[in-house]
């Protein structure tokens, strides 16, 4: 089984979520990305029977003279929408709780990763894949297509969480590189400095950004006893401490860094969301894509 | 009944209990390592402190009841029978002292017991023959606890005195009386038979003997007398001396030097004993060894002049009286009233001495203790501990 299988119950909550962009929100003007609108263009869809009050140049009229009857051609628009997503495998993603020591952070971000490229497959939307460090490191460009969709997950499947955020690279070089119309969904810890700074550039560019926290259980409740040497994957530092006497600052600092990282994402206009490991994959994918009232 | 410690300075071996108790708390302070990406939320000031909680505290128990039990061992842990310990108040009678006018002058009151080996009873009747007075007064000092006064009721004459007076630790109440100790020593002036068994061609030796013995009876008038038979009338009955001229000593000779008797063996090779003659020119010709309660002689040369001219020196008979006799034992008796023994020895070693005497050791006990412990401290230490990764 692959690490990138989404279990079923998750699949089966899937059902409800869209992805939406700010544009949607707004319900400016005509056309909707998210639902297959089909009408005329260049990629053939399908067929269906007339009906009074279609346009008669959409008739398929060779059709007609084999089959003596009305048949429209549908076509596949071209979807406007296409979907990034970044993922942070540094090695700072290994972090798993002491509960389920096989469940790292970045097990879940491949999991949410697979989890939108379902939703955007169903949509008919592009979709593709970035890691920032992580070995070996993946980039797949966008396309569509249930292809697509196993080739990431394939790619994503083969990478193991290492390493630091890189200084430069593929990953980085196709980030400056999506297109405007883009919607950018960005999975991280952040706690490296250049995720959040990632997303203020991408959010500069007016790219849409989604972010999403991957937090562990044991950054939220802290459940150490004894003395510790907490050991950082990412680099060689180490802090030595009482876990019982550290805790309740350890929690005030973190609770604070958080909500620092929430409010620097309000200002910059990022839609930001947390995930925790202890908690159903697709919860952040609700908060996030929780089809808003407006439309309704 | 009460414990007692034979060699106290054992006890220093109580300082390994600080290497377990060492060893489970330098383990508890280890620090557990822990992958932690949100470590720099945590502040470095609260460093983890020391902590005395001790880790597998039956375990750490065990081994320091093993290690007690071992100091106890080296200690010589003995359980000491305080009734038997000191013959205090008790009145020792010397063998041999009038006991009849020891009561008059002292009364009759009083635990009476007669210094002797083991302390008996007066009822008892003592041992006979003479006893190391000496000797028993300095265990009587040793048993005696500290401060007590010792009472000894000793005859005008004492045996079993040796070279020194006896220096005691107690202050002693020395009571004369009449009387006069046991001897071992047979008066100087009995008769002594003088064996001679000898070999047909032997006889030449036997004049040699006559003389010696005249010479003898000279000093003394009467009291040597010879008795010189063949060598087939064997051993003599008595323990007195005898001089077997010829080869070939019996087996039994040896049994009857051991119970006594004096042997001269001539000639006879031996290569043991102590040298007694040697002739000018340093070669042996004579050894004596002591064999059980009597004594050896050897002579390599037959008794002639041609292999010992000593036998024509004048003074031959001395010689042979000498050897025959033997060293003169050491004076044992003296009297009570110059021989009382002097105050002030060493008291150290009463305390220790006094302990010794009806203790019991502990040490087969506390073997067994230990190897129990040990097995019980291995299973517990090699079992595998449950709820700890790694």
């Amino acid at each position: 089984m692959l690490p990138t299988q989404i279990p079923a119950a998750v699949r089966s909550r899937l059902r409800g979520l869209r992805l939406t962009t700010r544009r949607d929100a707004g319900g400016a003007g005509l056309g909707q990305h998210a639902s297959r609108s089909r009408g005329a263009g260049l990629e053939f869809a399908q067929y269906r029977a007339y009906e009074p009050g279609d346009d008669l140049r959409r008739i398929d009229w060779k059709l007609y003279a084999r089959s003596d009857r009305h048949f429209v051609r549908e076509a596949e628009r071209d979807s406007p929408l296409e979907l990034w997503i970044l993922i942070d495998a540094t090695a700072s993603m290994r972090q798993a709780d002491l509960a389920r020591p096989d469940y790292a952070k970045f097990d879940a971000a491949r999991l949410l990763a697979a989890c939108a490229i379902e939703i955007a497959l169903r949509q008919g939307d592009g979709f593709g894949i970035a890691t920032f460090g992580g070995s070996p490191p993946c980039l797949l460009a966008p396309g569509a297509g249930a292809r697509q969709r196993d080739r990431c997950l394939i790619e994503l499947a083969r990478v193991q969480a290492a390493g630091q955020w890189p200084a430069a690279g593929p990953a980085r070089e196709a980030a400056a590189r999506i297109a405007s119309h883009a919607l950018v969904l960005l999975l991280s810890d952040f706690f490296d400095a250049a995720a959040l700074e990632l997303a203020r550039r991408l959010a500069a560019a007016g790219r849409e950004v989604l972010t999403l926290q991957i937090l562990a259980a044991d950054e939220r409740d802290f459940p150490f006893r004894g003395g510790r040497r907490f050991l950082d994957p990412e680099s060689a530092l180490e802090r030595q401490a009482e876990a019982g006497a550290v805790r309740e600052e350890f929690l005030r600092r973190f609770a604070l860094a958080r909500a620092g990282l929430a409010r620097e994402c309000a200002t910059l206009g990022i839609r930001h969301g947390e995930h925790w490991l202890d908690e159903p994959l697709d919860a952040p994918l609700q908060r996030l894509f929780a089809v808003p009232e407006v439309r309704r | 009944m009460s414990l007692g410690l034979l060699a106290p300075l054992g006890l220093v071996a109580l300082l390994a209990l600080g290497v377990p108790l060492l060893l489970h708390l330098i383990r508890r302070s280890e620090l557990i390592d822990t992958a932690f990406a949100a470590l720099r939320w945590i502040p470095a000031r609260a460093l983890p402190r020391r902590r005395l909680r001790v880790e597998r505290p039956w375990l750490l128990l065990l081994r320091l009841l093993l290690l007690g039990l071992l100091a106890l061992l080296l200690a010589r842990l003995v359980l000491v029978d305080a009734a038997v310990a000191p013959y205090r108040d008790a009145i020792m009678v010397a063998p041999g002292a009038d006991v009849a006018s020891a009561r008059a002058q002292l009364g009759a009151a009083g635990q009476w017991r007669w210094l002797a080996p083991g302390f008996p009873l007066l009822e008892a009747a003592p041992a006979p023959g003479p006893t190391a007075t000496a000797s028993l007064l300095r265990e009587l000092d040793a048993l005696a606890p500290a401060g007590a006064r010792l009472r000894v009721v000793v005859p005008r004459t004492l045996d079993g005195l040796d070279g020194e007076r006896p220096q005691l630790a107690h202050a002693i109440d020395w009571i004369v009386v009449d009387g006069s100790a046991p001897s071992a020593i047979a008066p100087a002036t009995a008769a002594v038979r003088v064996h001679v068994r000898h070999a047909d061609n032997a006889d030449a030796a036997l004049a040699y003997l006559r003389a010696a013995l005249a010479a003898w009876n000279l000093r003394e008038p009467a009291r040597y007398t010879l008795d010189a038979q063949p060598l087939a009338a064997g051993l003599p009955a008595d323990h007195g001396w005898l001089l077997w001229l010829g080869a070939a000593a019996p087996a039994a000779l040896t049994s009857w030097v051991e119970q006594g008797g004096t042997a001269l063996l001539a000639p006879a090779t031996a290569t043991r004993g102590r040298v007694l003659w040697r002739d000018g020119d340093g070669r042996v010709l004579a050894r004596v060894e002591a064999r059980g309660a009597g004594r050896l002689i050897t002579l390599p040369a037959s008794l002639a002049p041609a292999d010992l001219p000593w036998l024509l020196d004048a003074d031959f008979p001395d010689r042979l009286l000498a050897a025959l006799r033997g060293s003169p034992a050491a004076p044992t008796r003296a009297f009570a009233a110059t021989s009382a023994p002097a105050v002030g020895g060493m008291a150290a070693t009463g305390a220790s001495a006094a302990a010794l005497h009806g203790a019991r050791a502990l040490d087969g006990w506390l073997a067994w203790a230990i190897a129990v412990l040990f097995v019980l401290e291995r299973l517990l230490a090699t079992r595998r501990r449950e709820g700890v990764r790694g």
